[in-house]
């Protein structure tokens, strides 16, 4: 897979306080906050339903639960590795969103990551950073 | 990974020694946007957790340490240097967490189990909803069935329509539309101050 540029933010999912108490552990059931994860929005043919990334124009790659991704803060050039253990964005509510820093720019969510690795790359109070993803 | 050891030698030496860390080390800053890994080696495998990475509520406070239970009910001591940044709807100073707020934090795993804050994130929530009503600074949001009613803060609040800068402007915010909010949790309620709505423009 080529790596796949667009934006990223963070979930929560596990057992949490606040409003995301009900976040429960994810499409694939092992999602927790504290983890290096991510959500993918093709990571199942229902999921794809739901997510529809398509329909912004993004080609995107079905990988499924445990599956590993490299993602990188296009701000800073900070990366991390995670598995897929939830379904989302959703992509398609957000077509055409850009978020950018100086000149660097992404269009489109691809991945949501968790805060703890969200929190590796970039700052939480960041909510959304351009980014690439890459499987390798 | 020696960058990792030499920060954690450099933080354990701070907290035994001083009360306070400065801001910036010979390492770099310990500021939020320059705390975070540095590029190369990833210490902890993908999918696992991380053990310099805390989430919960706080029970209780003393001296520069926040005792926090997790969600998963493990029991956390994270310890606040002069260099530990906070944000609780906005950058802030210690003395402005309380005892029951929630927050996530990232730093370091001393030798004696405590975590050496870099950032803390108090109350800090994401969430992705629809806007069900708009009134007199206030966003009624529907978060996954749930009504989670949004706070705008004079002075504090911002909206970003699809990438425009920051402003304080929130007219073009529409019932119906979605939006995703970066705010900070009000304790034991339905309730979140904004710091900023994302929206389509």
């Amino acid at each position: 897979m080529a790596a796949l540029t667009g934006t990223m933010s963070w979930f929560c999912c596990g057992n949490s306080w606040g409003p995301c108490g009900t976040a429960g552990h994810g499409a694939c059931g092992t999602c927790n906050s504290g983890s290096y994860q991510h959500a993918w929005p093709n990571a199942s043919a229902a999921c794809f339903n739901i997510t529809r990334p398509d329909t912004c124009g993004i080609s995107m790659t079905r990988r499924g639960c445990g599956f590993r991704h490299y993602t990188t803060n296009r701000c800073n050039g900070k990366r991390i590795g995670t598995t897929i253990a939830d379904c989302g964005p959703q992509t398609d509510l957000w077509c055409g969103e850009r978020a950018c820093c100086g000149s660097v720019c992404g269009t489109n969510r691809i991945v949501d990551l968790t805060p703890a690795a969200y929190s590796q790359i970039a700052s939480l109070s960041s909510g959304l950073q351009p980014c690439s993803v890459d499987s390798v | 990974m020696t960058e990792n050891l030499d920060r954690r030698r450099l933080l354990t030496n701070a907290v035994v020694g001083s009360a306070a860390l400065a801001g910036a080390t010979a390492l770099g800053s310990l500021a939020p946007e320059a705390a975070f890994a540095a590029p190369g080696e990833q210490a902890v495998e993908p999918g696992a957790p991380d053990p310099n990475f805390a989430e919960g509520r706080i029970t209780g406070i003393s001296a520069g340490m926040l005792f926090v239970t997790g969600s998963d009910l493990a029991l956390w001591r994270i310890r606040i240097t002069g260099g530990t940044s906070i944000w609780k709807l906005r950058p802030t100073t210690f003395d402005q967490v309380a005892v029951g707020d929630g927050l996530y934090a990232r730093g370091l795993r001393l030798p004696d189990g405590t975590l050496a804050a870099d950032s803390v994130w108090v109350n800090i929530v994401n969430v992705h909803a629809h806007i069900a009503a708009i009134g007199r600074n206030l966003l009624h949001l529907d978060h996954k069935g749930k009504r989670i009613v949004g706070h705008l803060v004079p002075g504090t609040s911002a909206a970003r329509y699809n990438n425009t800068p920051a402003v304080s402007d929130m007219s073009m915010l529409r019932v119906g539309k979605h939006v995703q909010v970066i705010g900070a949790w009000v304790p034991d309620t339905n309730e979140v101050e904004i710091a900023t709505v994302y929206a389509a423009a």
